[in-house]
Formats: structure tokens, sequence, C-alpha cells
């Protein structure tokens, strides 16, 4: 094997090879340094590439791997990690000159448990600032869609997104609020996994929204997910809404066998009128639904006629939640925050409280639908996005009220589950015909609060009885 | 509901110590007019009954 195709291994494979000691840590990490030096000025996935420290990482990998001590399936693989999440002696900026030179001396604990399955942090990549869900807002300019360079990566882990899609990582981790690992990984054409609320540690991730905040994968197949949430799962002390609830074996759990097991296919994003979902995702979900079907599940129909409706609740949560913790940046800053971000911290202060209120009581009835639902069927089905990636402005003008209520609206696809605080993937199912290579489809897979499994069981089952990830971005 | 003018949105930042004006007035205003419309017209059976807890943390594994 050539070293230049070493990134086009998915991280599971690489790590076959690299217990069996046929490519080195060394050799991985160079392999995928080359290709960032070549690639990532078309797409611009990183803020930070530590080479030097990740090549420290990644000789002491080899050390031990050459000595029989093999950590397991993250051993030796290069992973990026959004710039939002604390990295020793790595800048950490979320993507804002306000934190522009902000050295963190201690690790996230997600960082510290990547480490201690011996993965070589790679760098940091790119985001909307402060994760407030644009993907253009970053200081050093934005992330691009490596199937098409024009088109929206999808927010806000924008870098994490393009970084794993266009072969600069072999796996990452994003952050998810309203949809942010969920988004990036539907539009490059990936797998993202919010984990339950409460599942992984959010010690040392600057916080976005602390009652919705996640740290999850987004990985270019299910089984390299489920390696990576498997690597970073798990009671923190740190985080006292870590729950001790057990971490499976994630990569066990993907059996292959979905019989017998319950499909909700979720009939509000099949309609147009209701959810303004494209016509191309809409029939994309259904013939995913039918390969489930196929597959042995009992795919039924489900309704969750609040839940589509909760686009402008989870914005309001969101939105109060962040800005509550820039008060003084904002008042003493302003200009050092990007235009499109400053408007909206600027809203968000202005939220009356009844209004704040009315959304956390829309947030306790979607999540008592989706709960309720989640009693009925093993996982639920729709889609990710209402579209694929659309050519991406570079201008935040919110020009009207009606522009605003737009935007408003796009959380309603992946809020819900962030809403209920349980675990959804997105995982990639068709194309459109767009451009060279078309344009990533995505099906959104929730499961019950702390069923991962299930989700990841699910969605391995489909792809693999499917030739979708496969395909390579143009790039 | 009417929608806020520039005016008000601007007396409502002097009292939380934002200043705005100009076309960044204008932006928030939309913004935040998009949100207490949309806000408002969120009339669901029951939700006023609510216990508003923003989050329950599962007590037992799937």
């Amino acid at each position: 094997m050539e070293q230049s195709d070493i990134p086009f291994l998915s991280a599971t494979q690489l790590a076959s090879l690299i217990e069996a000691r046929q490519v080195s840590p060394e050799e991985a990490l160079n392999a995928y340094l080359d290709r960032i030096e070549q690639v990532n000025p078309k797409v611009n996935a990183y803020i930070t590439v530590c080479a030097d420290e990740a090549m420290e990482q990644a000789r002491q990998a080899g050390q031990e791997i050459q000595q029989g001590r093999y950590r397991g399936p993250l051993h030796g693989i290069p992973v990026g990690v959004k710039d939002q999440v604390h990295t020793t002696g790595i800048l950490t900026t979320d993507a804002s000159k306000i934190r522009a030179d902000f050295i963190p001396t201690e690790d996230a604990t997600v960082v510290a448990k990547l480490k201690e399955a011996g993965a070589v942090i790679i760098g940091k990549t790119n985001m909307s600032e402060f994760a407030i869900g644009d993907s253009f807002s970053s200081f050093k300019g934005p992330a691009r869609n490596p199937w098409d360079l024009s088109r929206d990566p999808g927010t806000s882990s924008t870098g994490s997104g393009a970084a794993t899609a266009a072969r600069l990582c072999a796996t990452s981790l994003g952050e998810d609020t309203g949809g942010s690992i969920r988004g990036p990984a539907s539009l490059c054409g990936l797998v993202g996994l919010r984990p339950t609320w409460g599942r992984v540690s959010r010690y040392g991730a600057d916080g976005a929204c602390w009652s919705i905040d996640t740290i999850g994968p987004i990985s270019r197949t299910v089984e390299d997910c489920a390696a990576t949430i498997g690597a970073i799962a798990g009671y923190d002390p740190k985080d006292p809404y870590t729950r001790q609830v057990p971490v499976p074996d994630y990569r066990q759990a993907l059996t292959g066998d979905i019989t017998g097991l319950k499909v909700g296919l979720v009939q509000e994003y099949l309609d147009s009128e209701k959810s303004g979902v494209d016509p191309r995702v809409r029939d994309a979900i259904i013939a995913a639904a039918g390969v489930l079907s196929e597959l042995g599940a009992e795919v039924r129909e489900v309704s969750l006629p609040l839940s589509v409706n909760c686009g402008v609740a989870i914005r309001t949560i969101t939105h109060v939640e962040r800005v509550s913790l820039h008060p003084e940046w904002l008042r003493e800053r302003p200009q050092d925050y990007h235009h499109n971000t400053r408007v909206s911290f600027s809203t968000a202060n202005l939220i009356p409280a009844p209004v704040y209120y009315k959304a956390q009581k829309m947030r306790a009835m979607v999540r008592q639908e989706v709960l309720g639902a989640l009693e009925e069927v093993d996982v639920l089905v729709q889609p990710t996005s209402a579209a694929p990636a659309g050519v991406m402005s570079m201008d935040g003008t919110v020009a009207s009220k009606e522009q605003a209520k737009q935007a408003l609206h796009r959380g309603g696809y992946t809020g819900p589950y962030s809403l209920t605080g349980t675990t959804a993937m997105s995982i990639l199912c068709g194309f459109s015909s767009e451009g060279d290579g078309g344009l990533p489809l995505a099906m959104q897979i929730a499961g019950r609060p702390f069923d991962e499994a299930t989700v990841l069981r699910v969605g391995h089952a489909y792809e693999q009885a499917t030739p979708w990830h496969n395909r390579l971005p143009p790039i | 509901m009417r929608d806020l003018t520039d005016a008000e949105v601007q007396a409502m930042g002097y009292a939380v110590g934002l200043e705005l004006d100009g076309t960044e007035l204008t932006e928030v205003a939309h913004s935040l007019n998009a949100i207490l419309e949309m806000m408002d017209a969120l009339e669901v059976p029951g939700l006023n009954a609510v216990e508003p807890v923003p989050l329950i943390l599962p007590d037992t594994e799937a």
C-alpha cells in the first residue's frame, strides 16, 4: 500500500493494519499530514494542525504497539477535535478573535480519554464562532464542503465534517447542541452521533448551551463512529451531569441483525407542507425505510406533530443559554465578535423571560412526545436535513423578519432529539444529482436515552446493505 | 402582535448594557421580532399546565 492510500482507509481498517504492525502510527500520521498540506487550503477544515505534538503521540503509540501493548481501535489513529474542546498546550479558539490566544492548561475529559485510548490528536477543527450555528463566522474563514467547495459543510462543527469527509483525519469529535454534529455529518456524507445528554463528559468543552450540549463523533463509517464514541463515553466526576450508566462495547453491537426491530418513520418530515422537506430527501428516506424493512425491521408510521414545530423553541433556549456565557465580552469587546455573532448574541440578550419560559414548556412537551413514541418503537427515522447542502452565503445580514423566521424553522429537524436529551445519529442515505459527484442526503436515526447501541446497530445494518459510504468526494 | 420598533429594541438594549444602533440595531429588531412572533404563535393544548423542567435525566439504561 502506498502511504498516500492510508487516508482513504476507514479508521477501523487502519486500526487493523496498525494492530498487525503493517502500518505504523508514524506512517499513518505522515500520510494524513501530507494530505492536509495538499487539501486543507481548499477546505479550511483546521484552525490548528498540531504536527509536532501529534508526531510525539504517534511515536509513543508506535513504541507501545511494538512492545505488545496495543490499546484498542483508536491506538495510533489521527483524530481531529473541534476547536471548542480544550487541549493542553494547544490553541483552543472557539473560532473567535476573543479566544485567539487561549492555550488551555488542561485537556477536556474527552481529549484525555482519546489519549488514554492511544489516539493521536492531529489538529483542532474549524467551527462557527462559539458554535452559534452559521457556517461563515469563524475568524479563520469558513470551512468548505468537500463534495462541492461552493457549498455549506453544515454547522456548527464545520471543520470536523469537512476534515473527516476530505480524509484529513481518520475520525473526529464535534459538539452537538441543536444539531451541530448531525448537520455537518448530513451535508458532508458522514456518520455523526449525538450521544444521550449525560453519556459523554462536557468537562473542558466551552459551553454553547449547558442543558443541551453533547460531544460526539463524526466519522466515515458506523464502525468508526462506534469505536470513537466507545473511547469517550462514560461517567466523569468532573461533569456532574454524566451518568453512571455502563458503556457497552458499541462495536459488538454491530451485528447486522435488525430482525424484528420496530422502526418508526416520522410522517411529518416526509410532508413538504409541514416540514419543507425537499422531495429528493423525502424519496431517499422512504427508500431507506424500505431497505430497513427488507432487512427484517418492522417499519411503521409515527407522528410527532409538536416536534416538527420546535425549531423556534430550541433556538430560543440555545440563544439565551449561550449568551449567558458572554456578558463581559459582549459589553467590553463587541467588535471582536463576527457581525453575525454579535447580532445573534444581542438578540438573545433581549428575549423576555416569559418567552424563554414558554420555550422550556414546549421542550417538556416535545420530550413527552418523543419519549412516548420511543415506548412504541425502538428507533425513529426521518431526514437529518430538509435538503442537500446549499450554496454557502458569506452574507449573514438579517434583511427582514421573514428571513429570520426561515432560519428559526431550520432547527425543527434535529431539534426534537436535542430537546429530549436523547441520542440521534445522521447517516448517509443517497445522493442528489448536483455537481460532479452529487451531494449527500442523510437519514437521522434516533433512539431511547442511553441506547446508542441500537441506533448504531440499525445504522450499521443499513450501511452494509447500501453502497453510499463507498463514494468519495471529488477532492 | 405588533413588531417592536428599532427605538424600542434600542431601549431594551440599554436595559442590559448594550448600545445598539445603525444596521445592527435593525437586524437585531428583525431577529427579535421573528422569535417573539413565532413563540407567540405556538399554541399547544396543555402548554400552560406543563412544568418547564429543562431536562430530565433518565434513571435507567434503555
